[in-house]
């Protein structure tokens, strides 16, 4: 199995079913065309830990930190445009099934003003069968870019956690 | 913000070297014909917004501090 060198986790096996190609990158990081997928590991249940990573094949710097978009909103629908869906392979017409299909991921962002957001305007669209991957920017504006996640995290490590 | 209402087959300019036309309108939307100096950069803004957004969070500093909130989550 070959490895990668990761920006967090040091150096990782990584398996092909783990890849994803990016065929246009992510805005900003055009040049970036495989992305490894890395998740909690096996039998823990993911709501126990639900971050996931998307870890540059190329750049070891370059890691996303990202959450499944149904843990930052549970009522989360989907809005693919057309031509994202057929660059992904996908039915045109219809949107695709979450966690049979396509696993939706929403992009982290720690901000001093904003605490922890994550990107609901354009997720992280990865298609299970093909391990194709793009980042679906919506075309309309019913989901906010910096949604938050979670309170300052400055505040939180402030309290007391009894965990 | 300045509100003007154009037909299709209708333009407008911005300053002496861009003109923004309104090429056809459907109910899916609007299409537009743009006409700018080649060095005009051009650009869907949800493509910009996501170009800033995605290096703010290749730059996200600590997996610590971003854990310690993501616990939160937790049931």
């Amino acid at each position: 199995m070959r490895s990668i060198e990761t920006k967090y986790f040091g150096t990782l096996p990584c398996s092909e079913d783990s890849v994803f190609d990016f065929p246009q990158g992510l805005p900003a990081f055009e040049e970036e065309k495989n992305f490894v997928l890395i998740e909690p590991p096996e039998g823990e249940p993911p709501e126990a830990a639900p971050l996931v990573f998307l870890q540059s094949m190329a750049r070891a710097s370059l890691c996303f930190a990202a959450l499944p978009i149904l843990v930052v909103d549970g009522g989360y629908e989907l809005g693919i445009a057309p031509e994202d869906l057929e660059d992904l392979g996908l039915e045109v017409g219809r949107q695709p099934a979450l966690g049979s299909e396509v696993m939706v991921l929403a992009l982290l962002t720690v901000n001093d003003e904003f605490g922890v957001t994550a990107n609901l305007m354009a997720p992280i669209v990865l298609n299970l069968r093909t391990r194709r991957g793009l980042q679906a920017i919506r075309r309309d504006s019913r989901y906010f870019h910096e949604h938050p996640v979670a309170a300052r995290a400055v505040h939180e490590k402030t309290r007391e956690d009894p965990c | 913000m300045l509100v003007l209402r154009r037909r299709a087959g209708e333009s407008f300019l911005i300053g002496d070297e861009i003109e923004v036309e309104v090429l056809a309108l459907t109910q899916h939307g609007a299409k537009i014909g743009i006409r700018a100096p080649k060095e005009t950069i051009v650009l869907r803004k949800e493509l910009k917004i996501t170009q800033y957004q995605n290096s703010q969070a290749a730059s996200t500093p600590s997996i610590k501090d971003l854990e310690q909130v993501i616990k939160k989550l937790r049931p």
